[in-house]
């Protein structure tokens, strides 16, 4: 059956192929050439610090000390990476870093939906100053209200625990908590209204409108809503850094690169292999395979949610209805 | 009685109207009441007052003599702040232009779509972390330079401009990576039956981005200026945010505080002037 179609699809493409010297066609072919130059231009300068980042990676001592050998290294290092395996103490870390990212992803996901929902589509006294706070936590940097901060969560006992980062997650706070508010409300105040109007003249109340008509129609938003949070809180390092300070058993994947990379500047000018706190000897080329495999998890995340992204919505765009 | 009940139900459409949008924002105003005022009225009087001691945060009333410090006496902070608010002025409309550019590029049905969607995101993936900065001082924004033979011949002025728009154009998308993925979140959510129509009536693919793509994706280009706008502002590599670091870990938290508070309370003003004129252009469906 399948065989069949192909077959009939190859016959049908010669006569394609023999219009496709008119005029038209000609001048879509121009257009989608320089289409693609632009995008592989501008492609490389997105790529150039991720190829970079793999290249010094592989590089041996010698390599990295040699100004010339910038793109091609004398010989690939693999070690590097094995090195780098265990210097982060991968597989401990990486455990904790899933399970925080997962738990404040699905809360920012679900609650900022929640309340963009709100901003989006009911007017009540007092919104317009409410939707200014959350531009002001967008604005303020966590860096800011971190002392007063951890006085609070010390007074809950909340130190040591996962609960500061989590928490504040499923209240529209947290990480960039704001912004996915405000992201919300922009998506949502973008669908056409009608369904919602027909599903409460039929008695359906806010709540189920929200759970049944509102999020099924804003897969695209969640989704990027998802790929944003999981991308920040596996990166972040400073607040698990303040709140997790004595405990390194909870300690979160990234927050052992910022130690290395300091001790990696000190001795910078020398380029020699220096170690940190008697783990393993580390220089530049192992910094870069540490932190190639700290976002490689999200890296194969990201390719897989992308083709989802990409995929259902196609044809069921609402917005313009 | 009877007419109590009745009054009652007459405002029932109204107010319940409000109720229920207060539902649905309640968890934010609880958060905000748990996780936000104590830290932000703690910060604001901190830059009000002089430190006594760490340790239990004691402190003396001082008035605005921190931020009579700031304006008068500092050299640095006058000169840092109207350099960030005129790098903020410049990139904002770049980052966004470019990064509808890209998303409506990439939102096209082309050959190794899957791809070039990666490849875009890669610095976001990277650059939150510690490794885009560090890529940064090594000076590797000179991806995209000229040979040096062209810089020689256009003269040393004009060729210092070419380099530093090179720079700044590429500093640029490598910060756009967010923004791409918003904008073709936006425009994957446009009915493709629109276009379509259009088609049949005979528009251009001119008059189709300006008639049907920009009025739709205006809510997503306003949520887009506004986060350039605060990443700009709050941007780790800021000299202005880098100095409040530098106070914060030398344990001048009150200077840190007035210096933080002065820059965000006009940062506050110009996001909140943006957004109020921005949503009256924005096309909203939704908003009756």
């Amino acid at each position: 059956m399948e065989k069949a179609v192909k077959r009939s699809k190859a016959a049908a493409k010669p006569r394609r192929v023999g219009s496709r010297f008119n005029k038209k066609n000609t001048k879509k072919f121009i257009i989608a050439i320089f289409v693609y130059l632009v995008l592989f231009d501008l492609a490389f300068v997105f790529l150039y610090p991720f190829i970079t980042m793999i290249i010094d990676a592989l590089k041996s001592e010698a390599d990295l000390l040699n100004v010339t050998v910038k793109w091609i290294p004398s010989e690939l290092r693999w070690d590097n990476f094995k090195t780098a395996f265990e210097g982060l103490n991968y597989l401990t870390y990486f455990k904790n870093s899933v399970l925080v990212t997962l738990i404040s992803t699905i809360g920012h996901t679900f609650v900022c939906a929640f309340i963009g929902y709100g901003f989006a589509r009911y007017k009540f006294p007092g919104r317009g100053v409410l939707f200014a706070g959350v531009i002001l936590t967008m604005l303020v940097p966590t860096q800011v209200l971190i002392f007063p901060m951890y006085i609070t969560f010390s007074n809950w006992g909340w130190l040591e625990t996962y609960l500061p980062l989590l928490v504040p997650c499923f209240f529209g706070f947290g990480l960039r908590g704001g912004f996915y508010v405000f992201l919300f409300r922009q998506f949502f105040m973008g669908l056409p209204y009608e369904m919602e109007e027909a599903a409460r003249i039929d008695g359906c109340g806010p709540l189920k409108t929200f759970l049944k008509i509102m999020l099924p129609m804003s897969r695209s938003s969640l989704l990027v809503c998802c790929v944003l949070s999981i991308v920040w809180h596996w990166n972040d390092y400073f607040e698990p850094s303040i709140y997790l300070n004595q405990s390194p058993s909870l300690a979160l994947l990234p927050s052992k690169l910022p130690a290395m990379y300091a001790a990696l500047n000190q001795v910078a000018s020398e380029a020699e292999d220096i170690s940190v706190s008697g783990d393993v000897i580390i220089n530049q080329a192992v910094c870069m395979a540490s932190t190639f495999l700290v976002i490689l998890p999200i890296l194969i995340a990201y390719m897989f949610v992308q083709k989802q992204f990409m995929e259902g919505v196609e044809r069921s765009g609402l917005t313009g209805m | 009685m009877a007419a109590n009940k009745s009054k009652k139900k007459m405002m029932t459409m109204r107010t319940r109207r409000s109720l229920e949008g207060v539902m649905f924002i309640s968890p934010w105003i609880i958060g905000a009441a748990l996780f936000f005022i104590f830290p932000l009225v703690i910060s604001i009087r901190l830059s009000f007052s002089n430190l006594v001691s760490v340790a239990g945060f004691q402190m003396e009333f001082i008035g605005i003599d921190n931020y009579k410090y700031l304006i008068q006496t500092s050299t640095t902070y006058v000169p840092n702040f109207l350099a960030e608010v005129k790098d903020t002025a410049i990139n904002t409309p770049i980052t966004l232009v470019f990064s509808l550019i890209i998303a409506m590029l990439i939102n096209k049905d082309i050959k190794g779509r899957g791809f070039f969607r990666t490849a875009f995101f890669l610095p976001v993936l990277l650059g939150t972390g510690y490794v885009m900065q560090q890529l940064l001082e090594n000076g590797m924004s000179n991806v995209v330079s000229v040979p040096d033979s062209i810089l020689m011949a256009i003269g040393p002025t004009f060729s210092t401009i070419v380099s530093d728009f090179l720079i700044r154009i590429t500093e640029v998308l490598w910060k756009s990576g967010v923004q791409i993925i918003l904008f073709l979140a936006g425009l994957q959510g446009i009915s493709g039956s629109l276009y379509e129509a259009s088609r049949v009536d005979g528009a251009t693919e001119w008059e189709n981005f300006w008639k049907i793509t920009l009025p739709l994706i205006s809510p997503i280009i306003l949520l887009n200026f506004i986060y350039t706008m605060i990443d700009s502002f709050t941007d780790s590599g800021n000299q202005i945010i880098s100095d409040i670091e530098h106070c914060f870990e030398n344990g001048a938290l009150a200077r840190g505080a007035a210096m933080g508070w002065l820059y965000f309370a006009f940062t506050f003003i110009v996001c909140l002037l943006a957004l109020f004129i921005m949503s009256r252009l924005t096309f909203n469906q939704g908003e009756r």
